[in-house]
C-alpha cells in the first residue's frame, strides 16, 4: 500500500461490472486484480497481497457470503477489509454481510464519490491495522531477544531491522542490542581469557617455600614420628 | 577401616569449612557415623554451620589437649541437623572460641601424639566410619600433623593464581609426608569457566585427581554460614557435586 492508494481485488461474475469497477479504481490511482468467482477470489488472495476486496454476493458456485466466511476462517485473510457491492440491497442481506465481517455494504447502483470515500476509509483502517500488527510483531521480537539473552542464544544481529525504526520501540531495540552486544563481547573476552588461563607455577619460588617448611625443625621431627603416628591412628600403636 | 580425611586450603576463604560440613553431613545422612574435628584452632568456625552455639559447648578440643577432659567428652552430637529421619550420626569436636584459650594453645602448642591418640579414641569410642579434620589455612604445625595422620588429604582451591601457587606448595609438602591419597576440589568456579578444561588443567598441573568442580553458587553464598547447604537443598546440582566428592573420599 502506497500512501492512500492500495492494491484492490475486484470480485464479480459480471465482466462489465468488474471492468467498470477496475477502470474507476485505476483512475483513482489504485492497482487492481480481478476474480470472476469466489474460488478464484480465494486463490488470488492466497497468492497475492491485496489491501482491500470489493466483493459481489450473487455469484455461481461460491457466493460472496461463502467467500467472506472462508476469509474469516483463514488466519492470514481474516483481517483483510471487504466492501460488499451487491444488487441485493434489502436490509437482511446488508445485515448478514456486516455480521459476516464486511466493512461496508454498497448497492450496485453506488455513488462513485461514496465508494471512493469508503475505499479511502478502509485503506486507512488497514494501514493503521498493519502498523499495529507490525509494531506488536516487533515488540515480540524484542521480548524474544530478551529471552534469548537469558538463554545465552542471542544473535547480535537479531534486532537490526527493529533498531532501524524511528519510534520509541526502535530506540529500545537499539539500546537493547548495544547493551546485549557489549555483554556478549565482554563474556567472549572473559571466555577467551579463561581458555587461555594457564596454571603457571613459579617453580623456583615454590621450591623455596617448600624448603622453608620441610627444613624446619618441626617438620623434620614430624617426619621422623610420622610412622609412629600413623600406627596410632590405624590402631597398631 | 575408618578413614581420616583432612580438608585443607592454602589460603582462607576458599570454602573449606563449608565443603567439610557438606560432605560430612551427606555421609551421615546416608547412614554413616561421622566425626568432624575443628583443628582450625586459630579461627574456629565450623560449629556455626552445625548450629552449635558457644554456650552449648561443654568441652572443646583445647580442653582435651590440656588434659582437662577425655576426648569423647569433646564430641557433640549434632545429628539433629540431619532431620528427623536421620540414619547416621554426626559428631562435632569444636575448638574453643574463647580468645584467651586460642592464644594459649598457639603459644604453648600441644603434643602431636596426644592429638593423634585422641583421634583414634574418637574413632573407637564413637564407632566412626570417617573422621574429618577441618584445618587452618596455610601450612602451620597443626596442618602438617593433620596431613601426616590422614588417609586422604582434600585440598580446596579457587581458580586463581594465588591459590594455584599455594596448592603447588601444599601438594609437594604432602608428598614429602607420604600422604596415601591426595585429591583436589576446585571451589567457587565462575559460571563462564569450562569445568572440563579447569579439571584437566588442574589435574595436569598437580598430578592429583580433581573430585569436584564446585560453581560459585548464589544459593550457597546466600546460605553462607547459616546452615548446611546440601541438607537444605538436597536436589541442587551443587549438592550432587558434594555427593560425588563424598563418595570418592570414602572409596
Amino acid at each position: 500500500m502506497t500512501g492512500e492508494h492500495g492494491h484492490i481485488l475486484v470480485v464479480d461474475d459480471h465482466r462489465t461490472t468488474r471492468l467498470k469497477l477496475c477502470l474507476g479504481l485505476k483512475q483513482q490511482g489504485h492497482t487492481v486484480g480481478e476474480a470472476e468467482n469466489g474460488m478464484q477470489a480465494l486463490e488470488k488472495l492466497r497468492t497475492e497481497a491485496f489491501d482491500l476486496v470489493l466483493l459481489d454476493i450473487l455469484m455461481p458456485e461460491m457466493d460472496g457470503y461463502q467467500v467472506l466466511g472462508k476469509m474469516k476462517e483463514d488466519r492470514i485473510l481474516r483481517d483483510m477489509p471487504v466492501i460488499i457491492i451487491s444488487a441485493m440491497d434489502d436490509l437482511e442481506s446488508v445485515v448478514k454481510g456486516i455480521e459476516l465481517g464486511a466493512e461496508d455494504y454498497l448497492p450496485k447502483t453506488f455513488d462513485p464519490v461514496l465508494l471512493r470515500a469508503r475505499i479511502g476509509a478502509c485503506l486507512e483502517k488497514k494501514r493503521l491495522r498493519d502498523q499495529e500488527v507490525d509494531y506488536l510483531r516487533n515488540v515480540t521480537r524484542v521480548t524474544d531477544a530478551a529471552a534469548a539473552v537469558e538463554a545465552q542464544t542471542f544473535d547480535t544481529q537479531a534486532l537490526a531491522d527493529v533498531a532501524d525504526r524511528t519510534d520509541a520501540l526502535g530506540q529500545l531495540a537499539r539500546v537493547f542490542s548495544r547493551m546485549a552486544s557489549e555483554i556478549y563481547a565482554r563474556e567472549q573476552r572473559l571466555k577467551q581469557q579463561v581458555q587461555q588461563l594457564r596454571i603457571e607455577l613459579d617453580e623456583a619460588r615454590q621450591a623455596r617455600q617448600v624448603a622453608e617448611i620441610t627444613e624446619s625443625d618441626y617438620f623434620q621431627q614430624l617426619e621422623a614420628k610420622a610412622q609412629d603416628l600413623r600406627q596410632i591412628i590405624d590402631g597398631q600403636g | 577401616m575408618s578413614k581420616i580425611i583432612s580438608l585443607h586450603s592454602f589460603r582462607g576463604g576458599t570454602g573449606k569449612s563449608n565443603t567439610t560440613a557438606n560432605i560430612a553431613a551427606l555421609l551421615a545422612a546416608g547412614g554413616r557415623r561421622v566425626g568432624v574435628v575443628d583443628t582450625d584452632i586459630q579461627s574456629p568456625g565450623i560449629h556455626i554451620l552445625f548450629g552449635l552455639a558457644g554456650e552449648q559447648v561443654s568441652h572443646t578440643l583445647n580442653d582435651y589437649l590440656w588434659g582437662k577432659c577425655e576426648i569423647a567428652q569433646t564430641a557433640h552430637d549434632v545429628s539433629s541437623c540431619l532431620g528427623t529421619d536421620q540414619k547416621g550420626k554426626i559428631y562435632l569436636i569444636p575448638s574453643s572460641i574463647r580468645p584467651g584459650e586460642i592464644t594459649r594453645v598457639l603459644r604453648e602448642g600441644y603434643d602431636p601424639q596426644l592429638l593423634t591418640t585422641g583421634f583414634r579414641q574418637l574413632i573407637d569410642e564413637l564407632g566412626l566410619d570417617a573422621l574429618f579434620i577441618d584445618t587452618h589455612p596455610g601450612l602451620g604445625e597443626q596442618t602438617l600433623l593433620s596431613i601426616v595422620i590422614s588417609h586422604t588429604l582434600v585440598i580446596i582451591l579457587r581458580p586463581d593464581q594465588q591459590d594455584y601457587e599455594g596448592t603447588g606448595v601444599t601438594v609437594q609438602v604432602a608428598r614429602k609426608l607420604k600422604v596415601p591419597n591426595m585429591v583436589l576440589v576446585v571451589n567457587k568456579v565462575p559460571d563462564m569457566f569450562d569445568t572440563a578444561a579447569v579439571k584437566a588443567q588442574v589435574e595436569r598441573a598437580y598430578g592429583c585427581p580433581v573430585i569436584a568442580i564446585l560453581p560459585h553458587s548464589e544459593e550457597l553464598m546466600t546460605l553462607a554460614s547459616g546452615g548446611i547447604f546440601a541438607l537444605r537443598y538436597p536436589d541442587s546440582p551443587v549438592t550432587a557435586l558434594y555427593r560425588q566428592a563424598a563418595a570418592v573420599v570414602m572409596e
